[in-house]
C-alpha cells in the first residue's frame, strides 16, 4: 500500500469513526429522552 | 412567566413581497416556456428566451425562495427562542434591501448584464448586495438564538445555523471574478475549474436554499399543523449531520462525462446516492409523524400541502441519485428530462412548503381566519395537477429525446439530425405550457385567497393578539 | 453541547460543510489547468472573437447550447471529437452549459462558412426550418467598442496588436458573434483526423432506383437546400444543376465535406442515405 491508498483509508475510517460517535452519542441512554424534549417543548407557545 | 412581545409586522411584509415575487417568477416562466414553442413569442433585445430564463429562475429561487425563507424563519426563530427578533431595524433594512436588490437583478438582467453562471447569473455589485443582506440576515438569526430563552434548539434552528454559514460560503468562493467595469467581470476561474466550482456551488444551492431551509420550515409547521410532535428528533439530527456533510461532494454529478477529473465525478456519484439516506430521513419522519393523524390529510388543507411536499421531496431524492449515475446520465443529461425533475423540486416540494407555511402563518399575521379554506383547496389541486403534468410531460419528452439521439443505423450511422429530434419536442412544449399556466392560476388563486383575507371580515381578539405579537 | 450552543454549532456546521468542499473544490485546483492539461495549439481568444464570447454570454446562448461534447459514441459522430480540458483554458467563465434546447457548440467552429452564419443568426428558420431560435438580425446594427474591448483583453492578459484593435471600428456585433462561432473548437486539428478514408472501390447501391432518387430529394431539402438552393441553383454553396462528377467522387464529398471550401461533412447521415443524395443530383431531377 503507498502512502496514498493509507491515507485514504484513513480519512474514510476517521470519518465513519465521526459519524458514529453522533450515532452513539444521539442515542445514548443518557442523552436518548434530553434529545427529545426539544420536540415536544417547540409546541408549547402561541 | 412574560410572554415576549414578537415582531409579527415583517414577517408579513416578508409574506407579501415574497409572494409578489412568486407571482414574477411564474409568470416569467410561463412566457418563456411558450417561447420555446413559438420563436416570434421572442422581442429582441430584451425580452429574448436567453435574457428572460435567468430572471425566471432567479426570481424563483431568490425572490420567491428567499423570500419565504426570510419570513418564516424571522417567525419561527421568535417563537422556538421565545424572545422578540435581535433588531427590528436591521430587519426592516433587511425588507427594503430584499426588494432593491431583487429589482436590480431583474433589471440588469433583462439589460444582459449577466455573469452566464447558472443561478448566480448576476454581476458583480449586486453580488456585493446579496452579501450585505446576507451578512443582514445571519447576525439578526444568530443573535436572537444566543439570546433565546430555551435551552436546547428545536432542529429547525439547526437546519437554519447550517443554511445561513453554507450559502455564504458558495456565494462568496463562486462571486470571485475580476470586473472590467461596473456591469462586466469575468470569472477568477478558468475553463473546467469554473464549470467545477460554478456546479459546486449549483448543487449546494439547492441543499442550503432549496433543502435545508424548507425542511426547518417543515419540521416546524407540521407539528404545529398537526398538534402532534415530530416521530423523532433524534432521527433528525443524524439526517441534519449526514446530509450537510455529503451535499458538498455532489457538484460534479452536474459534469459527469466533461473533461472534469474522473474522481471527482466518481466522487459525487457515490455520496449522491448515499445522501438518499438522511433525505429519507427526513421523509420517514414526516410520514411517522402522521402516525394516527392520516386523517389530517382529509379534514386539514395544511397537512395536505405539507405531506405532498415531503412525498415530492421523497422522490426528488430518489430520482437525483438516480440521475447521478454515470450511465444513467449519459442518456438523460441536456434533455429536457433534467427541468423536469427541478420542476418536481421546485413546483412539488419547495412551494408546496412554502405555501402551507404562509397559509399557517395566515391568521398569525392578519388576526382573523383565512378568507376561504375552498379557494385555498383548489390552489392546492391547481398546483399539484400544474406540477404533474409540467414534469412528466417533460420526463416523456427527455426519454424520446435521448433514445433519438442515441439511435443508430446497422452501419453505425445516426439514425436522426439534430433538428429531427428537436421538432419532436413541440407538443410536450406545449403540454408543459399548459401546466405551468395552471401553477400560476394557482398562486393567483392564492394570492387572492390572502387578499381578501388581509381586506375582509373582523378580527378575532385572541388571532389579533398573536397577530400583533403578544403570543 | 451543541444542541444548546449556536456558535459551536455554527463551527460544526462549518466544518462538515468544508470537508466536501476541500476534497471536490480546493484540491482539483492542484491538477486541472495545469501544464500537464494544456494544449500547445489552442490559442487565446483574438479581441473579436472574445467580444462575441461576450456577445454570446449576454444573449444567455448557454441557456440552450452547450459546449461540451461527451465521450460518447452517439455524440462524437454527431458533434465531434470528444473535449479536452485543455481546450478551457482560456474560458472566463466556463460555457458548457446543461441543457441542449438547440445542438452542441463545442466544435461548430469551422463546420459552416462565414456566409451560413450571417444568414442564419439573420433568420435561423430561413436556414432550418423548424428551428425554435429567436432571430438576432438586429446584431447587425450594433457596432463594436474598441476601447472597451482593448480593456477587456488588458485585464484577461490575452495577446492583442493595436491593428486588431483598430479593425474593429466598423465590424459590428454580428461580426463579432461570428468569429467566436469560428473559433470554438477548431484549436486542435480534429477535422482532419475525424475524415473517413475510404478504401476500396466505392459502387454505387441504387444506380436506376427511382425511390433512391425520391428519398434523396427529401434528405436535400433538409440538409442541403438552405446553402444549394430550392432548385440546385447555388446560394451559399455552388450551384449543382449540371454535376460533372463521378458518382464516387460525388458521394466521397458529401461525406466528408471540402476543408477550407465550407461544405460540411455528412457521413453521420450514414452511406445509404449519402448514396440517395448522390442519386438525387445525378438524376437532374430538381422539382
Amino acid at each position: 500500500m503507498d502512502l496514498g491508498s493509507i491515507l485514504y483509508l484513513g480519512v474514510t475510517f476517521g470519518l465513519f469513526v465521526i459519524f458514529a460517535a453522533i450515532v452513539i452519542r444521539t442515542y445514548s441512554r443518557k442523552n436518548r429522552d434530553k434529545n427529545e424534549t426539544a420536540k415536544y417543548r417547540m409546541l408549547d407557545d402561541d | 412567566m412574560e410572554k415576549p412581545q414578537y415582531n409579527t409586522d415583517i414577517v408579513k411584509s416578508f409574506v407579501h413581497w415574497s409572494v409578489l415575487w412568486g407571482l414574477v417568477a411564474v409568470l416569467v416562466g410561463v412566457i418563456v416556456s411558450i417561447q420555446m414553442t413559438n420563436p416570434e413569442m421572442n422581442f429582441p433585445p430584451y425580452l429574448t428566451f436567453g435574457r428572460l430564463r435567468p430572471i425566471h429562475t432567479n426570481a424563483g429561487i431568490f425572490g420567491w425562495g428567499v423570500g419565504v425563507i426570510f419570513a418564516t424563519f424571522f417567525y419561527i426563530v421568535q417563537r422556538l427562542c421565545k424572545v422578540r427578533l435581535w433588531s427590528d431595524k436591521l430587519a426592516k433594512f433587511q425588507l427594503y434591501f430584499f426588494n432593491t436588490t431583487i429589482t436590480a437583478s431583474a433589471v440588469t438582467l433583462i439589460l444582459g448584464f449577466t455573469t452566464s453562471k447558472e443561478y448566480h447569473e448576476m454581476e458583480w455589485p449586486i453580488d456585493l448586495m446579496i452579501i450585505i443582506l446576507w451578512v443582514t440576515f445571519a447576525i439578526n438569526i444568530i443573535m436572537t438564538i444566543i439570546k433565546r430563552k430555551e435551552e436546547q434548539m428545536y432542529i429547525s434552528l439547526w437546519y437554519m445555523l447550517a443554511a445561513i454559514v453554507g450559502v455564504a460560503i458558495l456565494f462568496l468562493v463562486n462571486s470571485a471574478a475580476v470586473p472590467v467595469s461596473f456591469f462586466k467581470s469575468y470569472s477568477a476561474f478558468a475553463g473546467t475549474n469554473d464549470a467545477n466550482v460554478q456546479w459546486w456551488f449549483g448543487h449546494n444551492a439547492v441543499a442550503m436554499v432549496l433543502t435545508a431551509p424548507p425542511l426547518a420550515m417543515f419540521y416546524y409547521f407540521l407539528p404545529k399543523s398537526t398538534g402532534v410532535p415530530i416521530y423523532s428528533h433524534k432521527i433528525s439530527i443524524i439526517s441534519f449531520w449526514s446530509l450537510i456533510f455529503m451535499y458538498l461532494w455532489t457538484g460534479a454529478h452536474h459534469l459527469l462525462w466533461t473533461p472534469v477529473p474522473d474522481w471527482i465525478q466518481t466522487l459525487a456519484m457515490a455520496f449522491s446516492i448515499m445522501l438518499i439516506a438522511p433525505s429519507w430521513g427526513s421523509v420517514i419522519n414526516g410520514y411517522l409523524s402522521m402516525k394516527g393523524q392520516w386523517h389530517q390529510m382529509r379534514e386539514n388543507y395544511l397537512v395536505k400541502f405539507l405531506i405532498l411536499g415531503i412525498t415530492f421531496y421523497g422522490l426528488q431524492t430518489l430520482q437525483g441519485p438516480m440521475q447521478s449515475i454515470r450511465s444513467f446520465s449519459a442518456f438523460i443529461h441536456f434533455t429536457d428530462w433534467v427541468p423536469a425533475h427541478i420542476h418536481m423540486g421546485t413546483m412539488g416540494w419547495v412551494s408546496m412548503v412554502c405555501f402551507a407555511s404562509i397559509y399557517f402563518l395566515v391568521p398569525r399575521i392578519y388576526g382573523k381566519e383565512l378568507y376561504s379554506i375552498r379557494l385555498a383547496n383548489l390552489h392546492f389541486w391547481l398546483a399539484l395537477t400544474g406540477q404533474l403534468l409540467w414534469s412528466i410531460s417533460l420526463w416523456i419528452a427527455g426519454v424520446l429525446q435521448a433514445g433519438m439521439w442515441n439511435a443508430m443505423n446497422p452501419d453505425g450511422s445516426l439514425t436522426y439530425t439534430f433538428m429531427e429530434t428537436m421538432v419532436e419536442m413541440y407538443p410536450y412544449w406545449w403540454v408543459r405550457t399548459i401546466g405551468g399556466t395552471l401553477f400560476m392560476l394557482g398562486v393567483i388563486v392564492f394570492i387572492y385567497n390572502l387578499f381578501k383575507t388581509a381586506h375582509n371580515g373582523e378580527k378575532t381578539a385572541s388571532l389579533a393578539a398573536t397577530a400583533e405579537g403578544r403570543a | 453541547m451543541w444542541e444548546k450552543k449556536p456558535i459551536l454549532l455554527l463551527v460544526l456546521a462549518t466544518a462538515a460543510i468544508m470537508v466536501g468542499t476541500t476534497v471536490t473544490m480546493i484540491v482539483p485546483f492542484m491538477s486541472v489547468n495545469t501544464d500537464a492539461d494544456k494544449i500547445a495549439s489552442v490559442k487565446p481568444y483574438t479581441p473579436i472573437q472574445q467580444e462575441g464570447r461576450d456577445l454570446y454570454i449576454r444573449e444567455g446562448c448557454n441557456n440552450c447550447h452547450t459546449q461540451t461534447v461527451r465521450p460518447l459514441v452517439s455524440e462524437v459522430l454527431r458533434y465531434g471529437e470528444y473535449s479536452k480540458s485543455g481546450e478551457f483554458v482560456y474560458d472566463r467563465p466556463f460555457l458548457w452549459g446543461s441543457k441542449r434546447t438547440g445542438p452542441d457548440l463545442a466544435r461548430v467552429g469551422g463546420k459552416y462558412p462565414d456566409a451560413w452564419h450571417y444568414k442564419h443568426m439573420d433568420s435561423p428558420r430561413a436556414m432550418i426550418p423548424g428551428s425554435n431560435m429567436p432571430d438576432y438580425g438586429w446584431y447587425k446594427k450594433n457596432p463594436l467598442d474598441p476601447k472597451m474591448i482593448q480593456r477587456k483583453m488588458e485585464v484577461l492578459g490575452f495577446p492583442y496588436t493595436t491593428e486588431q484593435i483598430s479593425a474593429l471600428a466598423d465590424k459590428n456585433e454580428m461580426d463579432a458573434i461570428v468569429a467566436y462561432l469560428q473559433k470554438l473548437g477548431s484549436d486542435i486539428p480534429w477535422r482532419k483526423a475525424a475524415k473517413t478514408t475510404i478504401v476500396g472501390e466505392l459502387k454505387n447501391p441504387f444506380v436506376g432506383n427511382k425511390s433512391a432518387i425520391e428519398a434523396g430529394e427529401e434528405l436535400f431539402e433538409n440538409n442541403c437546400e438552405a446553402c444549394h438552393g430550392e432548385n440546385l441553383e447555388g446560394g451559399i454553396g455552388p450551384e449543382l444543376t449540371d454535376i460533372d462528377m463521378d458518382d464516387s467522387d460525388l458521394y466521397q464529398i458529401i461525406y466528408n465535406g471540402i476543408d477550407d471550401g465550407g461544405m460540411p461533412a455528412f457521413g453521420s447521415l450514414g452511406t445509404n442515405k449519402v448514396w440517395q443524395l448522390v442519386n438525387f443530383l445525378k438524376s437532374g431531377d430538381s422539382d
